[in-house]
């Protein structure tokens, strides 16, 4: 426990000390308060009918998604495939701690910067809350709806950078499996054949966020996201025992 | 304290370490002689479980690390040959994080990170970023890291490299005196280091292992002719003739102006033999000196690569 403690510590560390972290938290915030003002615009158009604020912000719009595909793999690049590069890898697994603890260390790490990302629009809430009133269920289901994107992407990424040496390639696969994994659900309306419709609906990341975001907790949105990001994590710890390549 | 038998290690198309076999006493230190590429590195990693081996076992303190890795891991203080460290961190910081791992109750951390520093004096630059730092005080940091946790057993891979010579041997005495209560592997290609630091020498080369023994052994029994320098002043085919039939000769070089090297068979001391032919020829004797047999000449010719090349080398000295 406090082998894995010490290693999430480091991970933190390494983060606010380089200045991507700063450059993506100041891009994040820069890009939800333009999604933001937009939301709020367009709410404030009189022709606009009555709806949840929020749900336009958790989700709602393609600018979130398009921007979660391009930030989770930034974050996570770094995490395994640096260490590769440099040798410490080679420190990292001759230590008494075991592939799936550096790998369980790094994904809480990251998970811990990507809610940090989102901290910020709390204030949002805030905001529309002291101009009308909110309902507090679905903001929260909302938030864990993001979160357990996060848990997901954040996999993802760690999988992608435990396969290569290479910050950039580990960024390029990331996003590439993410387009994949945000799309694929999409297929569903192409989708002829009941089954095939009803398994595609199920991947479908656009309807999970739209359930959360209406205050919905499906629990197989849960189980899905969870499930896969299960998967992943457990390919990056195979990825990672095979060291045979370097 | 480490057993390592038949280890091999199969890369694709070559063993690029095969079928070795050796036995480090506890409190040994064991020098790790190559030429590059020869798998001494491969070696290491596959005793500290950083590589898997093909086949072959490795204990280590009665572990077995197949059977309990971490448990091996936890013993060994590893040094890899191009010490990588995180540049954004502390060098505090680094060992204490580096001793978590390992380890150390929390409460003995702060003193273990006092006296390694102490010991492989770095406590000028405790507060430094590491990617702030020199060569030399990179490499002691790595060092310290891996003498944080106080593990029975230190493998280092090349701990010398691409330090400058005070450097070098600032760490060579840090070596020693580790020697006194660990078990250490030392890995490295400069000779001279290996006999002022190792009681005992593996030579490995192209994945096998040539030879094991004291600096001592491997030089005498190894290195064969040990040679005798003269100059005389005398008729150069004449002096060449006479020190041939010396017993014990083996081969004679003249170097010009009456210089001969002599080699000799067994390490037998040719020199008052040469002096009696001197006196009883009367010529003059200018010079005479022996040359014991070096660990190099042992390591070159046991390293058939490198061995290629000194001939070659010799031969272009030699035209």
């Amino acid at each position: 426990m406090r082998k894995s403690l010490a290693l999430v510590q480091r991970e933190l560390v390494a983060y606010f000390s380089s200045p991507l972290a700063y450059v993506v938290l100041t891009a994040f915030l820069f890009f939800n308060g333009y999604v933001f003002w937009l939301i709020t615009n367009f709410l404030n158009d009189p022709r606009t009918q009555a709806m949840a604020p929020l749900k336009l912000m958790f989700g709602g719009t393609i600018f979130f998604w398009l921007f979660l595909l391009f930030v989770v793999p930034v974050i996570t690049m770094r995490l395994l495939a640096e260490e590769r590069r440099t040798g410490t890898l080679e420190v990292l697994l001759t230590a008494p701690v075991s592939e799936g603890q550096v790998v369980i260390a790094k994904f809480i790490a990251a998970f811990i910067f990507y809610v940090f990302l989102w901290l910020p629009t709390v204030v949002y809430v805030i905001i529309l809350g002291s101009y009308s009133s909110i309902d507090p269920y679905p903001v929260a289901a909302g938030y864990l709806g993001i979160a357990l994107l996060g848990v997901l992407f954040t996999a993802v990424g760690l999988l992608t950078s435990a396969l290569t040496r290479n910050q950039i390639v580990a960024a390029i696969f990331a996003f590439a499996v993410l387009v994949v994994l945000f799309s694929i659900g999409l297929l569903e309306q192409l989708a002829t054949g009941p089954a095939l419709k009803s398994a595609l609906g199920y991947m479908n990341l656009w309807d999970h966020m739209d359930d959360f975001s209406r205050g919905l907790v499906d629990t197989r949105h849960v189980v899905y996201d969870i499930s896969l990001a299960g998967l992943f994590l457990f390919l990056a710890t195979k990825a990672l025992a095979a060291k045979k390549w370097r | 304290m480490i057993e390592v038998e038949a280890l091999t290690k199969r890369f694709v198309d070559r063993d690029a370490v095969s079928n070795v076999s050796f036995f480090v006493p506890e409190g040994e230190v064991l020098g790790f002689l190559g030429p590059n590429g020869a798998g001494k590195t491969t070696t290491m990693r596959m005793i500290t479980g950083f590589l898997p081996a093909t086949s072959g076992s490795v204990r280590v303190a009665g572990l077995d690390l197949a059977r309990d890795p971490l448990g091996v891991r936890s013993r060994i203080g590893y040094l890899p040959e191009n010490v990588a460290l995180y540049p954004e961190m502390r060098v505090e910081e680094y060992l204490r994080f580096r001793a978590a791992i390992e380890g150390v109750p929390r409460k003995d951390v702060a003193a273990r990170v006092d006296e390694t520093c102490e010991r492989t004096m770095i406590g000028d630059v405790r507060r430094q970023l590491i990617g702030t730092l020199s060569k030399g005080y990179r490499q002691r940091v790595g060092l310290a890291a891996t003498l944080v946790h106080k593990p029975p057993v230190l493998i280092l891979d090349e701990p010398t490299v691409g330090l400058d010579p005070r450097q070098i041997v600032k760490i060579r005495e840090l070596i020693v005196e580790l020697g006194r209560d660990h078990t250490v592997i030392l890995s490295t290609h400069i000779l001279p280091e290996v006999e002022q630091v190792c009681r005992r020498v593996l030579i490995i080369d192209d994945g096998k292992l040539v030879a094991d023994g004291t600096p001592e052994q491997l030089r005498h029994g190894f290195a064969g002719a040990a040679e005798v320098v003269t100059q005389l002043d005398a008729p150069e085919g004449e002096a060449r003739a006479a020190l041939e039939k010396l017993p014990g000769a083996s081969a004679v070089r003249s170097a010009g102006s009456g210089r001969f090297h002599v080699s000799v068979e067994g390490g037998a001391d040719l020199r008052r033999a040469v002096f009696s032919l001197a006196v009883e020829k009367g010529w003059v004797l200018l010079e005479l000196s022996q040359t014991a047999p070096s660990l190099e000449d042992t390591f070159l010719r046991l390293t058939t690569r490198d061995a290629a090349e000194h001939e070659a080398a010799e031969e272009v000295a030699n035209a």
